[in-house]
Parts: C-alpha cells; structure tokens; sequence
C-alpha cells in the first residue's frame, strides 16, 4: 500500500495534539490491525490487549514518526514487536513490557477501546460478492483507492474525470456497501 | 447529511485540506454516529484489502479498468464473463529452452501507472486477448484446423465429439489452429481462473493456441515436441 496523503494529515494532526484526529487515526486502523494481529496471534483476546498497547506507543511515539513508510506499516510494526516481546515474556516469565496503561507517563486519550467487533469471514464473502454488482465507475474509483491505494487526484487523471465526480464515487461506494451491510445485519452490534 | 459523510469519506482518504480535516474532525467529535460510519469505512478497508491480497482482486478489475481506456475490449471481455480472464503476469517463453522471462511481465498496475505501459498492455497484448476471448467463446472447433496427432502429449486420447479436445481422464486439453499471425515469436501462455491458454506460433505461419486445465509442467514437454515435430 502506497503512503496517502490521508496519513500526513492524520500524522500532522495528532503531533500538533488534536486529540480527535487520533480517534479518527485509531477508528480507521483499529480493524485493520485486530485483524493482522488475532492473525499474529491466534487469540482474539490476546490481540485486543496487543492492540490498545499499539495505540498507546503509537501515541507516545507519533514525534519520531518520520513518514518514511505508510501510517499504518509503522503501527503494524509495533504491534507485531509488542506481540513479539509478549511471547517473549510469557517465556521468561519476567514481563518487559513497559506499555502497560498504569505505567506509562503519557497524557493518553481515554476512549480507547480495542473491543472491535469483527466481520464473520461469512459476511465479509458477502460484501466482496455485493462489491462485485456494483457499477463499473463506482466499483472502479473505490477499488483504485482501496486496493491500489491512489490518490483522488491520481484516480481522476486514470479515470480522466474531474476530482468531485472520484469523491462522489468512492463515497456512493462506501454508501451502498453500509446499506448493504445494515440490510445484512453486519456490524450492528 | 450525504454531503457529511461525502465529507467524512474524503476525511477518510486524507483527501480534505487542512482546515477542512479540522472542520470535519470536530464534526466528528460531536456526532458519534460519524464516529461509528468512520470506524465502518475502516472495517471496509480491512475487509477489501486482505481479500485482495488473497485473491489478486486487483487484476479481476481488469475489465472496468479497460472499460474506461478502450470499449471495444471492454465489450469484449463483458461478452466473455464466463471466460473471465484474470490475467496476472504475462509470460513469455523461448522456443528453444522453455525459460520465463519476467522482464516482459505485463501488470495491471505497471499499465495503470505509466501512459508507456498502459500503450504496450493495448497495443502489444490487445490483439492476444481478443484472440483468446473469440477462441474460448466460440467453441472453436467450427473453424479451427485439425491438429497433428503427433502434437498431442502422451496419456491423452481424442473426444468422440471434438476432433480437437483432448483428455487423460483427469484433465481437458483443447486445440485450435489456424491461419494467423499476431506477431509473436515466442510461446506465450496465460493463467485465466483455474486454466492454462497457451499460444504457439509455429514455424510455418500458423498459430496454436492450446487452452486447459493443464499446468506448464506438463504442456512444456508438450510444446518442445510440437516444435520438434512441427
């Protein structure tokens, strides 16, 4: 996945300490790194932990990020280096881990909560079957965004149409899918 | 409120300007429906992105991608939905040693990236798909010529019913043979769904192209006779 510029603005927000932004950088990641870390770990319970942790260095540590790697590369990496140093102490028995939330120092936003819920491999088929009738220029704008990761600017230069019309078919994707999926009862609590 | 959560999608894509992002992240601070619809846009994500990984679904675009840069392809391709081509990488082959070059190796995303590639996927593979689109389309037999019987690999027999399929019993090989020239010196073959196309230039003028579940571990020693022979 490319680097966005939806990074930058996330990243130079939070540094400048806008605490909604990194809600917002949390909201957007989160599912994506249970994902990558109940993978890691096989243990959803275990992954939540890891995760909140995550988010946590990543809000001690936003300053050195440099943006040589995409956003999310970064959080990933620490996220599998604390789920690597877990494993590591669940052997020595002598816990390392310096991230707990009593021990850190840190000013650290309180919503955090790695509850997410995931989507049932059976749904997430669904929504890659809906994804599939949609129409071509919509189906198209999105999947250029989310799959190859281009920019709106990039998308409108492939697709030779103006930058509105990219935003107005990413979102009407977007769209569709969530009705789709409030139709198919997906992540309604 | 379409308007706001169009907002909340370019919030999403970091497509806002600076001081939108902060309009829209205050926003988003006071409505936790936002909050809820922006954390969904995440799970999207999450959802699209490992099943493309899983399933190169970028190349299964394909058709919407030339849609938008040529019609007639997309027609082409939109008639032959059953014959959905997922093209990944373009091989290419040396009559002689069978090696693969990957230096000719055609992507959807090296063509999405350059004008350059985007002209050579059209120009130099346009006339191959289409090529492979009317052969799998008209169950060509009708118009194909016969083929040697020397050709065919060893543990393979003829169907009653078609001169030009051949079976082992556990897979299918169809030959179609013709008068054609898509300047192509080299032995190019395809991995389309669970298929194998492979398309033979012989050395007297004439194209086979070969099409089945067949892997090239097999078809290899397949073409290397055909040469032979040929």
């Amino acid at each position: 996945m490319k680097k966005n510029k939806g990074d930058e603005v996330f990243v130079n927000e939070i540094k400048a300490g806008n605490k909604m932004a990194f809600e917002a950088m949390v909201l957007k990641y989160q599912p994506k790194l249970m994902s990558s870390l109940i993978g890691y770990t096989k243990s959803r319970d275990q992954a939540e932990e890891l995760c909140q942790k995550t988010f946590i260095r990543v809000w001690q540590k936003i300053d050195s990020f440099r943006g040589d790697s995409a956003l999310f590369t970064w959080i990933y990496r620490i996220g599998i280096n604390l789920a690597k140093n877990d494993f590591a102490s669940s052997f020595s028995k002598s816990s390392k881990i310096t991230d707990s939330l009593d021990q850190n120092e840190h000013d650290v936003p309180q919503y955090l909560s790695p509850e997410t819920e995931l989507i049932a491999m059976e749904s997430e088929n669904k929504i890659m079957e809906f994804i599939q009738t949609l129409d071509t220029d919509t189906k198209t704008a999105f999947t250029l965004r989310e799959i190859d990761g281009r920019t709106y600017d990039e998308i409108s230069q492939i697709l030779r149409c103006p930058i509105g019309t990219v935003r107005s078919r990413i979102f009407r994707a977007r769209q569709l899918i969530l009705e789709y999926m409030n139709q198919e009862n997906i992540l309604n609590g | 409120m379409d308007k706001d959560l169009e907002k909340l999608s370019a919030l999403y894509d970091g497509e806002l300007s600076s001081s939108d992002t902060q309009e829209s992240l205050a926003q988003m601070n006071a409505n936790e429906s936002l909050k809820e619809t922006f954390q969904k846009f995440g799970h999207i994500s999450d959802v699209v992105q490992r099943h493309s990984k899983q399933k190169n679904l970028k190349v299964s675009f394909l058709r919407d991608y030339l849609s938008k840069i040529n019609p007639v392809m997309s027609n082409l391709v939109t008639a032959a939905a059953t014959v959905m081509i997922t093209i990944i990488i373009l091989y290419q082959v040396d009559n002689d040693r069978f090696e693969v070059d990957r230096n000719t190796s055609l992507q959807l995303s090296s063509a999405l990236s350059s004008d350059q590639a985007k002209n050579q996927l059209l120009n130099a593979d346009q006339n191959i798909m289409e090529h492979i689109i009317n052969i799998m389309q008209s169950n060509q037999s009708n118009n194909s010529q016969q083929v040697s019987k020397n050709w065919i690999p060893v543990g393979f027999s003829v169907n009653p019913n078609n001169p030009n399929q051949y079976s082992n019993g556990r897979n299918n090989l169809f030959f179609h043979l013709e008068n054609k020239q898509l300047g192509i010196k080299k032995v190019k073959y395809f991995k389309a769904n669970n298929n194998w196309i492979y398309i033979i230039p012989l050395q007297d003028g004439r194209l086979l192209t070969a099409y089945g579940d067949v892997p090239p571990s097999v078809a290899d020693p397949m073409i290397q006779l055909i040469y032979q022979r040929n």
